[in-house]
């Protein structure tokens, strides 16, 4: 594998007459782009904006207060990712704001990294329900439809608010000013779902796209490619992280998402409706859907229910359309530590990657 | 938490693994990788307790370096 160095230089040696920008959707390349410094390596007119590359930042406003009251009211245990549990939700002041405050509350709140975690939680309190809050995009959604398939014990439920990548694209690519010139495609996405399914951005939109991994000579080698390309005008998918990307991606993983979970309409926190971007639980798997189990617990005509915190732009950065240190909020009211929007809260969000990175 | 990490297995009982990572071990779901020709001493790219797919440990290597400095740089950071 060539260096870093190796395709810096490369870079810096093609002739790049106007700007380009080039949108990631993965916030670990976000992470290692800021890690390593890219954004200061690059020759000035090479502009690296993150897109939507965050479940946790995605994930709908409602679905983190519905996961509250189950949480608070239905006796129930519940697991999430742990960095769910600090995203604030809309309610009065005095209310628990977020999974983490409703824990000090007395809710039976158990922060996991991994869906096993919440299977162990499950089998070890048969006589209770827990229920596995669970946002992610290809990534973590192929584990948790291979869970079901292996087997779930009766008292484990699902609240999913997964997504699909690749409709955000295809949205931003379809609206009137998609703001990037190039894509650099999500390495783990691909992995499971192979990278073939961003062929459109090439094919229907005419823009260069390439694969990439999380180191930096992977991130570089595939803004190398994007950047030839353009300067060829040959355009194509390439696939930088041959590593772990092959073609058709993991066959049996996509053949579990199929079987376990239907693709759906879903919304986007901040965005909207995005079509078939979303997953629900297939007909089989109803009974652990806690949507369905636990119906009576979604509350109606909550003030500012679904809405970002005033003053935040979480929903601009995710969609690339400003920097997040263009936000008025960022690292003055917003902070790692008293996060207001998403954004400032996942490991994975721009906002906090930019802080600390 | 698409921050994959890459592991070794150390052995197999069934679709679980153990699995081995600078010294770390964890449980690992091998039920994605089940129509793989995968043995004990096999690297695998692990995201939330599932192995994605199989690598070499040239591979591995690499990929560990670039966990390192994430770690070093940010220890909150969820690597699922």
């Amino acid at each position: 594998m060539k260096s870093a160095q190796h395709w810096l230089d490369s870079i810096r040696a093609l002739p790049l007459a106007s700007r380009v920008r080039i949108m990631n959707v993965c916030g670990g390349h976000e992470r290692s782009i800021s890690m390593a410094g890219l954004r200061s390596a690059l020759p000035r007119n090479v502009e690296l904006i993150p897109g939507p590359g965050c479940p946790v930042c995605v994930c709908p406003e409602e679905d983190v207060h519905f996961a509250m009251q189950l949480a608070l009211h239905a006796g129930v245990i519940l697991a999430a990712f742990g960095d769910m549990l600090r995203v604030p939700v809309n309610v009065p002041k005095m209310e628990p704001r977020s999974l983490e405050q409703a824990k000090a509350k007395g809710a039976d709140i158990r922060p996991i990294s991994s869906p096993q975690e919440a299977l162990k939680i499950a089998r070890e309190n048969p006589v209770r329900q827990v229920v596995f809050f669970v946002a992610g995009f290809e990534t973590t959604t192929a584990p948790v439809a291979a869970m079901l398939m292996e087997g779930v014990p009766d008292n484990l439920l699902l609240l999913l608010s997964c997504r699909l990548t690749w409709p955000a694209v295809a949205m931003l690519l379809d609206s009137e000013a998609p703001g990037f010139d190039a894509l650099i495609a999500p390495g783990h996405v691909a992995t499971v779902m192979g990278p073939g399914e961003w062929g459109f951005v090439v094919e229907r939109h005419g823009m260069p796209a390439a694969v990439a991994g999380f180191s930096p000579a992977s991130l570089l080698a595939a803004i190398y490619s994007v950047l030839r390309q353009m300067q060829e005008g040959k355009y194509f998918l390439d696939n930088c992280y041959p590593e772990v990307v092959r073609n058709g991606g993991n066959a049996l993983a996509q053949t579990h998402l199929k079987n376990a979970l239907h693709v759906v309409d879903a919304n986007w926190r901040g965005i909207g409706i995005i079509p078939a971007s979303g997953f629900e639980l297939a007909e089989r798997f109803a009974k652990y859907d806690a949507r369905k189990v636990f119906a009576e617990y979604e509350t109606q005509g909550r003030k500012r229910s679904g809405e970002m915190p005033p003053g935040c732009d979480c929903a601009r950065v995710v969609l690339g359309k400003i920097y997040p240190d263009e936000c008025r909020l960022f690292n003055t009211a917003c902070t790692p530590r008293h996060p207001i929007g998403p954004c400032m809260v996942s490991d994975e969000g721009a906002c906090r990657i930019w802080r600390t990175g | 938490m698409c921050l994959g990490i890459p592991m070794r297995i150390v052995s197999i009982e069934g679709y679980n693994a153990r699995c081995e990572a600078r010294g770390v071990m964890r449980e690992v779901s091998l039920f994605m990788l089940q129509d793989e020709a995968i043995t004990t001493g096999d690297y695998v790219m692990v995201h939330v307790g599932y192995a994605l797919q199989q690598m070499t440990e040239q591979e591995a290597r690499s990929s560990w370096e670039l966990l390192d400095e994430l770690l070093a740089h940010d220890p909150d950071v969820q690597t699922g």
